[in-house]
């Protein structure tokens, strides 16, 4: 009976981290679709998110050097996160004319470089504005969480899940049912013959990011009670969100999530089964099979049917 | 030729003035190797408090054998070529008597060499036990180096709780497995073998697995190596979300505010080792809130071990009444049973002076002291 219990333990905190995988890896596979460009900085969205939260929630230390004076706020955690999920936003606007759009027209590698650039840039800058001590982050709900059966369900990993399945709703009623996703659609399929059809494509693309950026910076706002608010909170997640990408077939949005699920549970069993400290390595080895038995990914096309 | 003749008179007086006064107290220049900028640059000025109280102090009480400390600041950029350059720099310079700092083991090791060619007693504070046992006749240490903190958890488990079944949970970092082995030769010289022992990457996200093992190993005790203080605060919460409430003793790592602040409640109740503690002791206290009351900040680590250098310092050159190199490096390795912020020194021919560690308890997030546990060798 333990041992069941002990299992399902098991599962759903992999469930619950690849929730979080998975919220990362859409925004991915959004901006794959319509740029064919993979955004190095989508980790960082989260950790800009978990930031944002600590800024509207208890304000920021000041540095002397960058003139940069104290400031204590204490805004209500539904104010804060409707405020962060708009500094998100504009962040998402701010990166498509930074970092994107100069470099629209080059091929995929400057544009690679530019967002691993925008990366380091946005850690630093957190860096600076804030110290490297990491930050606590309030839970959603005052409650920490139900023991169901011997199995301890924590309310942030329950969040964390609900609003996964609702984001995956959101994301499938946007592009199946409304105009402004067929568009999207229509650019990500063909850039010249959506702008001969009277598509705004530059918008189009804005609209991506933005939208890239605010999932990233909710999945961070989501993570970050458990996580912690840190520097570093983005890299560790956008390297398994990425290959969650890349093992769900790259770009497709149904293996984003379904990679992303995949790796939180495989490691997580694995963990448990075979060795802790080799954890990180199981998201890797899985990857590096999926690749080997089945390159285009879960839900990926074969490259041949494509041309 | 009226302007020359009345600045070369005051060029005069002034020489005069300034080599009276030298004659009269001619100070003891002591250096500083500091990380003043860069990333550790918060810890750094810490230290730079805690040598300036202890400088205030001396210098208010008539300096060392009537000459005041003129203490000389070198920037090491919190980097190890910034140490080598600043201990370059402090000792070829000429003058200076002793050298402090810095506090990371890596820098010193760094700057090693530099020192041993320098000849100025360089009072450290890095704990890496390998720092004194490279033949350097110029290290002093000001803190307990790491393998006591190891003897300290399993003496304080084993003899004060009373409890057999350990498990241990360690970061698999240098710092981490190195704990971990220290800690299983200390009680297995005991006779005692962990129920369990493992190990974690750093930056884990999910303690899940590590929790259900120590669950299922009827660990009644349990003792941590962890570096970073998020991983401390996820997997306390976790221990306690899955009901372990075993007794924890941990490396200095679960008592640092950080992880404290992550942790909040998950933490209560546990219990670490920590070299300086306030209520250690009267010398402790009394330091904790001189330093309060000067800086506005609670004192800890960073300054405490600095403070107690320039006052050994002092007591070393006063009791070999010599501030020559070697005379006080002789005077320094005969100090014994000094009484000290950190605790009582008295060094060994490595130059270790401190070999114990107070152990502490975190109650309802209140770091209080129990008791110092020593060793003699």
């Amino acid at each position: 009976m333990e041992a069941l219990a002990n299992n399902f333990q098991v599962l759903f905190q992999g469930l619950a981290l690849g929730s979080i995988y998975a919220l990362v890896a859409l925004g991915f596979v959004l901006i794959i679709r319509t740029t064919n460009v993979v955004n190095f900085a989508q980790g960082d969205f989260a950790m800009l998110g978990g930031y944002l939260m600590v800024l509207f929630l208890v304000g920021m230390p000041g540095n002397p050097d960058l003139g940069l004076p104290a400031l204590g706020l204490a805004l209500p955690y539904w104010l804060a996160i409707v405020l962060t999920v708009v500094a998100m936003g504009v962040i998402g606007i701010a990166f498509n004319y930074g970092v994107y759009y100069p470099l629209r027209n080059r091929p995929f590698l400057p544009v690679l470089i530019s967002t691993l650039g925008a990366s380091i840039f946005l850690q630093n800058t957190v860096l600076a504005v804030f110290n490297p001590q990491p930050r606590p982050l309030d839970k959603l709900v005052g409650v920490d969480g139900i023991t169901v059966g011997g199995v301890f369900l924590d309310s942030q990993y329950l969040v964390i899940l609900a609003f996964t399945i609702l984001a995956v709703a959101f994301q499938y009623f946007l592009f199946e049912h409304t105009l402004l996703g067929k568009k999207l659609q229509a650019v990500s399929q063909d850039k010249d013959m959506a702008r001969l059809l009277g598509i705004p494509v530059s918008l189009m693309i804005i609209i991506t990011f933005v939208y890239s950026a605010v999932l990233g910076g909710l999945a961070g706002v989501l993570v970050s009670p458990i996580l912690f608010v840190s520097i570093g909170l983005g890299s560790a997640i956008a390297l398994k969100a990425f290959a969650a990408t890349i093992i769900g077939g790259f770009g497709d949005i149904a293996g984003a999530i379904v990679g992303g699920l995949i790796i939180g549970v495989v490691e997580s069993f694995a963990a448990y089964y075979i060795s802790v400290p080799y954890k990180d390595a199981y998201a890797f080895v899985f990857l590096f099979l999926v690749l080997l038995f089945r390159p285009q990914g879960i839900f990926g096309e074969k490259v041949s049917e494509k041309a | 030729m009226h302007t020359t003749s009345r600045a070369s008179l005051a060029l005069s007086i002034s020489v005069l003035v300034i080599s009276g006064w030298a004659y009269a107290a001619d100070p003891i220049k002591i250096g500083l190797v500091n990380e003043t900028t860069g990333p550790n640059a918060e810890a750094g000025a810490y230290t730079v408090n805690g040598v300036k109280l202890a400088v205030d102090e001396i210098n208010a009480k008539g300096g060392i054998m009537g000459r005041p400390i003129e203490l000389r600041i070198e920037d090491n950029q919190s980097t190890n070529p910034g140490t080598v350059l600043a201990y370059s720099k402090l000792t070829g310079e000429g003058g200076i008597t002793a050298i402090v700092g810095p506090i990371r083991s890596t820098q010193i090791q760094a700057a090693s060499p530099t020192i041993q060619k320098g000849g100025l007693p360089a009072m450290v504070g890095g704990t890496d036990p390998s720092l004194t046992k490279v033949n350097n006749p110029w290290i002093f240490r000001l803190r307990p180096n790491d393998s006591y903190s190891s003897r300290v958890i399993a003496d304080f488990g084993l003899n004060s709780l009373k409890l057999k079944k350990w498990a241990i949970v360690h970061s698999t970092d240098a710092f981490g497995t190195g704990g971990m082995k220290a800690l299983s030769a200390a009680l297995q010289g005991q006779g005692i073998t962990p129920v369990l022992t493992q190990g974690y990457t750093n930056n884990s996200q999910d303690f899940t697995p590590i929790v259900l093992a120590i669950k299922k190993s009827g660990a009644d005790i349990l003792a941590t190596y962890m570096t970073n203080s998020q991983d401390v605060g996820i997997f306390a919460k976790q221990l306690r979300q899955l009901g372990v409430g075993v007794p924890w003793v941990g490396s200095p790592s679960i008592v640092t505010d950080t992880a404290m602040k992550l942790a909040g409640p998950a933490l209560h109740g546990t219990y670490a080792v920590a070299d300086y503690t306030p209520g250690s002791s009267p010398e402790a206290r009394s330091f904790a809130d001189k330093y309060k009351a000067r800086y506005k900040l609670d004192s800890d680590v960073y300054s405490s071990w600095a403070y107690d250098a320039m006052h050994l310092l002092k007591f070393a050159i006063e009791s070999g009444k010599a501030t020559e190199p070697d005379k006080l490096r002789a005077a320094l390795l005969g100090v014994c049973g000094w009484k000290g912020v950190e605790g009582t020194y008295c060094f060994d021919k490595n130059g270790d002076g401190l070999k114990g560690y107070n152990v502490v308890r975190n109650e309802n997030g209140k770091i209080t002291y129990l008791k110092h546990i020593d060793f003699k060798d």
